[in-house]
């Protein structure tokens, strides 16, 4: 029997992409390597570390906050406890899309996927027994993985050295960890177990960290995180990560040139990064061409081979779940016979982090490369009603607008709960909205989102609260 | 007799006075405000501000005693948490000091006379403000009228010894061993919930068949439920009779029994809604149309008498401080000679109870009221990652559209942390999003925001995550 979509990995992007296929009608089948469905972002990525960082914000809001509003406590970890917290989430998570497979007719194949050209696709069993399936189109959706240091050897071991995946299950509070990359995960993961008590030094070879966010968003954010006690090393680039009698060390040397410099650290994470994942995908072999980078090649999601089509962290853009997910919904779509479609421009990021930080659309530096004239307006948390009632004054919001038109181009929010605030930019930005919109649309008082009015109505006008 | 003239005159410095006077000052026109009591109204001094101070502390307090219990699953544990209740309130009191005087800041730093007294009509012209140093007469072209409201009174209950308004309750000495509520809307329940997690056994006394009446069953059994885990036990269909004869416990009666039934009680707080403030500073000498107990408006704020102009509590419902404060921008903004009209489609309302509520536009049964065909989409937290990781899957977001052309009419979520989605739903609602826009909006992964993304895809009739 021939399957209308077979789809390549369970991960956010298959997933959805096989559950929106299966509700167009169509049948389809999942091809996963690993255990259990759901991919990285379920499994050992987005879920697991944030329900870390959920546990662990408990823990630091105990510890620091709590006596300023009257309640006194003396906090106790059971870290076991707390990754069995962690655990379940996954389980149930998990789990979820295997009930909605079931739900939506979905057949799961369990090995590894190989394309063998238009229409075929094998499947390698733990076992070693071959299974090969017909499939009138093919989705690509293998995702990434760790990419480790361009030109240094790391040595995973999971315990010492770890990446992400080991990060979230460590079997106690390290007293130093080193974190080599300073972006979203490295951050993140840091966080949770600064709150538990580690020191955590932060290696980044850019000047930066969060490179690629918007400047006044990673400055302030990295003076926040100081404040948690993270200790940041700069424009270093790291030359070696190796194991020692106490753990391992890192070396780094600034980039611009000086002496090297020696860390020791319990643990180190290795977070530079992930790599488009294609391994025994058997692409070169199918004619599926690859970029530059090692990504899937694509042209509205499809690949040059008819009927092969490609989605998320294999493909170009952001490696973010939300964008794969909707990409899987144009592929179905598309498969279908309908007009799939993603907005590129309209995608919000999100660091899961105390505070927060989120973003959609452009930041000021990419208006000022690209000599769009653009006007600001920003907005404090501490004049937030809300936030003071909740001990969150940290952050701020920031809006940026055509000069001319007002169009709104890009929302940046550093503070308590941002992840849940930039929706309100995304969808006005889907509208093409004006800060005049978002400013003069009645805002709930008193909540943290107030100020994302304020800073609309700092922007083409005057904020009311400052 | 001090005479002072000025082009704009404010009568209240709650949110939609203070609003008006700022936006006034801003736009250059020459302002005063007159404020009886303290800068900021009830919201800020005795309202918004003060109770989700108090309702942090209390959701603090309890979590740390969940977690003495062993009952948290993150991992954390406390031996003994000890609250001390006079710090809490001094924290509180803290917040509104410097809330108050940022008013006060604001208004000064855009040249807006604040005067402290009570003012009291002479015409529609002017007033007189009585002050210890002697009397002031002032007179402006334009008066707006932000006096607010004042909490109702039960005639069987009057204010007073332990019968409190929700004044009194944000500012108690101790935790009452026993409290009463009279009213389940959100005044009552709000506190009502705070105070049972700060140790008081609290019932709650409704006259209504259920809590929360202006809502639907649907929406609100997640607090209801809440409730009973927490011990709070509420009556409805019952309604409040007396105080007994020693004070210490409230006589009720419950509909279609004869029999009374008698609760403990400490202190007895009546949270049965608020009245607009319209006497005692002359307003019936202008002699203005009503609608009802409220001045009567049309949709830019202008009152009956020209150049008299009416916002917030005094106007009507709802009685929310973000609709006086988009009432009082726009009102500076016509009185500096803009073209401006009070033209919402979206005022959300937010009970901060827990879990929380927010409702933006039409309920369904509204909708069906106005003999809309509608659909519905409804996704539960239960299958949201974020809220797993959070562990509270309570509630859910639900949008309500028509179905011949998928026009939003209304969205409704109860869930924890909701409230911070409430300017999303204002937005959509605002921009006349269909189903379809939401759905194709990206929503940031894991976050509580998926859920209206799900929400629309339900109604459209292929929710992926259900």
């Amino acid at each position: 029997m021939a399957y209308d979509v077979v789809v390549i990995g369970s991960g956010p992007g298959g997933y959805v992409s096989a559950i929106k296929a299966a509700q167009l009608g169509l049948k389809v089948a999942v091809v996963e390597k690993r255990e259990t469905f759901g991919g990285t972002c379920l499994n050992i990525g987005c879920i697991p570390s944030k329900a870390l960082l959920h546990a662990s914000e408990m823990m630091a809001e105990a510890q620091h906050s709590f006596d300023t509003l009257g309640v006194e406590v003396t906090p106790k970890l059971n870290l076991p406890k707390m990754m069995a917290h962690k655990d379940a989430t996954v389980a149930s998570n998990v789990n979820g899309v295997a009930f909605l497979f079931k739900k939506n007719k979905i057949d799961s194949f369990r090995g590894t996927g190989k394309v063998l050209g238009q229409g075929k696709v094998s499947v390698t069993g733990e076992d070693g027994k071959v299974e090969e399936i017909e499939a009138r189109n093919i989705v690509i959706a293998t995702g990434s993985d760790v990419a480790g240091i361009p030109g240094v050897s790391v040595d995973f071991d999971e315990k010492v050295i770890v990446s992400s995946t080991g990060a979230l299950s460590l079997e106690k509070v390290p007293g130093h960890l080193v974190v080599v990359g300073g972006g979203v995960i490295g951050l993140e993961l840091g966080s949770v177990w600064a709150r538990l008590g580690a020191k955590v030094t932060v290696v980044e070879y850019l000047d930066t960290i969060l490179g690629g966010m918007d400047g006044d968003v990673a400055k302030q954010f990295q003076r926040l995180l100081s404040k948690q006690g993270f200790e940041f090393k700069l424009g270093a680039k790291v030359t070696g990560v190796a194991k020692s009698e106490n753990g391992a060390t890192v070396t780094f040397e600034p980039v611009k040139g000086g002496s090297a410099e020696t860390i020791e650290a319990e643990i180190v994470l290795v977070s530079t990064g992930r790599r488009p994942y294609t391994d025994g995908l058997g692409l070169a072999e199918a004619g599926v061409e690859l970029d530059e980078r090692g990504r899937v090649k694509t042209d509205g999601h499809r690949t040059n081979v008819e009927g092969i089509y490609a989605i998320g962290d294999v493909v170009v853009g952001p490696m973010l779940a939300h964008k794969a997910e909707d990409e899987g919904i144009a592929v179905a779509e598309i498969i279908a016979g309908q007009a799939g479609h993603v907005n590129y421009s309209v995608i919000p990021s999100v660091v899961y982090t105390s505070p927060e930080v989120a973003s959609v659309g452009k930041t000021e530096e990419q208006l000022k490369a690209e000599g769009i004239a653009y006007k600001a307006g920003k907005f404090p948390f501490s004049a937030n009603g809300r936030a003071r009632a909740m001990l969150h004054t940290d952050g701020f919001v920031k809006v940026l607008a055509d000069k001319d038109t007002d169009r709104v181009l890009g929302v940046h929010i550093v503070g308590f709960g941002a992840g849940e605030m930039i929706h309100e930019a995304a969808v006005l930005m889907e509208f093409g909205g004006s800060s005049e919109d978002l400013g003069r649309t009645c805002h709930a008082h008193p909540t943290m989102s107030e100020a994302v009015k304020e800073a609309a109505l700092a922007t083409f006008f005057k904020p009311i609260h400052m | 007799m001090e005479e002072i003239s000025t082009k704009v005159l404010v009568i209240g410095g709650g949110p939609g006075g203070y609003v008006t006077a700022i936006r006034a000052g801003q736009l250059g026109l020459p302002t005063i405000v007159v404020e009886e009591a303290k800068l900021g109204g009830t919201c800020l001094n005795v309202g918004c501000i003060p109770s989700k101070a108090l309702i942090h502390a209390a959701e603090a307090f309890h979590h740390a005693k969940a977690q003495e219990k062993g009952a948290s699953p993150f991992g954390l544990s406390v031996a003994s948490p000890t609250l001390d209740f006079g710090k809490t309130i001094g924290w509180k009191d803290g917040i509104v000091g410097r809330l108050t005087n940022g008013v006060a800041g604001l208004l000064r730093k855009h040249k807006v006379k604040a005067i402290a007294g009570k003012a009291e009509l002479i015409d529609g012209k002017s007033c007189v403000v009585r002050m210890a140093d002697g009397d002031k007469r002032i007179h402006a072209e334009h008066i707006v009228l932000a006096t607010g409201s004042a909490p109702v009174e039960v005639p069987a209950l009057p204010f007073g010894g332990p019968v409190i308004s929700s004044t009194e309750a944000l500012a108690l000495d101790a935790v009452p061993a026993t409290l009463v509520v009279v009213g389940a809307g959100y005044i009552g329940l709000e506190l009502g919930m705070a105070y049972a997690k700060l140790g008081s056994k609290v019932t709650v006394v409704e006259a209504a068949d259920r809590i929360l009446p202006v809502w639907d069953p649907e929406l609100t059994a997640p607090v209801a439920k809440r409730l009973k885990q927490l011990g709070v036990e509420v009556l409805t269909a019952t309604t409040a009779h007396a105080l007994s004869d020693d004070q210490r416990a409230l006589v009720v009666r419950q509909s279609g029994s004869v029999d009374k039934l008698t609760i403990a009680a400490d202190k007895v707080l009546v949270a049965v809604g608020r009245m607009p403030r319209t006497q005692g500073f002359g307003l019936e000498k202008l002699d203005l149309t009503m609608q009802g107990r409220f001045i009567a408006i049309d949709d830019q704020c202008a009152t009956s008498m020209r150049n008299v102009w009416a916002v917030g509590d005094v106007t009507g419902e709802p009685m929310l401080a973000h609709r006086a404060m988009a009432q009082g921008e726009m009102v500076a903004e016509i009185i500096a000679g803009e073209k401006r009209s009070f033209d919402k489609t979206a005022i959300a309302a937010v009970c901060f109870t827990d879990p929380e509520i927010v409702s933006v536009g039409l309920l369904p049964n509204q909708a069906k009221a106005q003999g809309l065909e509608i659909v519905i989409g409804n996704f539960p937290f239960l299958a949201n990652g974020r809220a797993m990781s959070q562990d509270d899957e309570a509630g859910f977001v639900r949008v309500v559209a028509r179905a011949d052309n998928h026009l939003v009419l209304g969205i409704q979520a109860v869930g924890m942390g909701v409230a911070e989605l409430s300017s999303a739903f204002a937005l959509a609602l605002e921009m006349g999003a269909v189903l379809e826009d939401i759905a194709g909006t990206i929503h940031a992964h894991p976050t509580r925001g998926e859920a209206f993304q799900e929400a629309a895809l339900g109604a459209l009739g292929h929710a992926l995550h259900i």
